[in-house]
């Protein structure tokens, strides 16, 4: 089929299997499945990263990667987002091993995107306990802050989440328990400190 | 903790995460998974914290409409594009490409008689 246009209408009505076959030929078959995947994987990387510069950089290395293999990609029975995922995830621990340091999260972008219609009063004390928080995520093993991305940015179910970290539904249900465990210890210790900072500074 | 207390905390976690992600109020999460007589009102108000920070974000267009447009055109010369393009864009395309080339030739051919006329004309034009 020449024509683009109607050739794009044929394969929006496609399934991600039938896309992937025919992306290994037709270039505009990947493109679809670009669109289609794109906003989840800039969402994860950006998370991962903290910044729009970096989101961006490895978000596009993620899909020209893709392309790349798609001609030999094989369908093991696991959805394409999770090879997509495990793409992402590589990379952006590539990219955490050759910063040598612990990411920046642009904290700014958090409060303007998550803040923007409260009211201006409430602003301090909840940013102070949102910052806290996303320290304690940021303080996380690896497999944790994966994890709590999936299940609260992409609200994948447990099954779904251990097809890309390559574990059982019930070794990721036992993770995240072990994760919210790990974080609720972690904000107690900083609300600890604070009360001793306090008192310190009240001396 | 026991393997059966840890597997209730498991599902309780589960069923908490579930209401909030649902848009339940945390309270009535809490009271209808027995969360808060269970001692895990602090799991709870984590969830609803991470529920609350963890949110989609969007790429700017520019990029996403530029990064398609990168891998579409990745390693494609220009005669597998013109391919792509519709029957009227190709038929405009060759037919600009013909009159392009009708016009340098022609322009070639009377350029190279009519230069020494030129050139005359400006050694014989007045300062």
């Amino acid at each position: 089929m020449r024509n683009p246009f109607a050739r794009r209408r044929k394969y929006e009505a496609l399934d991600d299997r039938e896309l992937i076959e025919l992306a290994k030929e037709d270039r505009q078959a990947f493109g679809l499945l670009y669109e289609r995947y794109l906003p989840k994987i800039y969402s994860y990387v950006y998370h991962r990263t903290g910044n729009i510069h970096d989101a961006e950089d490895l978000t596009a290395k993620v899909f020209q990667r893709a392309l790349g293999h798609i001609g030999s990609y094989v369908d093991k029975g696991l959805p394409f987002q999770a090879w997509l995922y495990r793409i992402a995830h590589n990379l952006v621990a590539n990219w955490h091993r050759d910063q040598g340091r612990r990411k920046i999260i642009a904290l700014d972008d958090y409060v303007a995107h998550s803040l923007r219609s409260e009211a201006p009063d409430r602003l301090t004390e909840e940013n102070q306990e949102r910052e806290q928080l996303m320290e304690a995520v940021r303080r996380l093993p690896e497999d944790r802050q994966q994890l709590l991305l999936l299940k609260f940015i992409e609200q994948m179910s447990n099954a779904q989440i251990g097809l890309i970290m390559g574990r059982t539904e019930g070794a990721v249900k036992s993770l995240y328990h072990r994760t919210l465990s790990a974080l609720r210890e972690d904000l107690g210790s900083q609300q600890e400190d604070d009360a001793v900072g306090r008192l310190g500074g009240g001396l | 903790m026991t393997a059966s207390s840890d597997s209730q905390a498991q599902d309780m976690l589960e069923a908490i995460t579930v209401g909030i992600q649902a848009g339940d109020e945390i309270e009535n999460v809490s009271r209808q998974t027995g969360a808060s007589s269970a001692g895990m009102q602090g799991y709870a108000e984590i969830i609803q914290a991470l529920q609350s920070i963890l949110t989609p974000m969007e790429p700017r267009r520019e990029f996403a409409r530029q990064l398609h447009a990168d891998l579409l055109d990745q390693q494609q010369g220009v005669v597998e594009r013109m391919r792509q393009m519709p029957a009227r864009v190709q038929i405009a395309a060759i037919l600009a490409l013909i009159a392009g080339c009708l016009l340098f030739l022609t322009r070639r051919l009377f350029g190279s008689e009519t230069s020494p006329e030129i050139q005359e004309e400006v050694v014989a034009s007045p300062l």
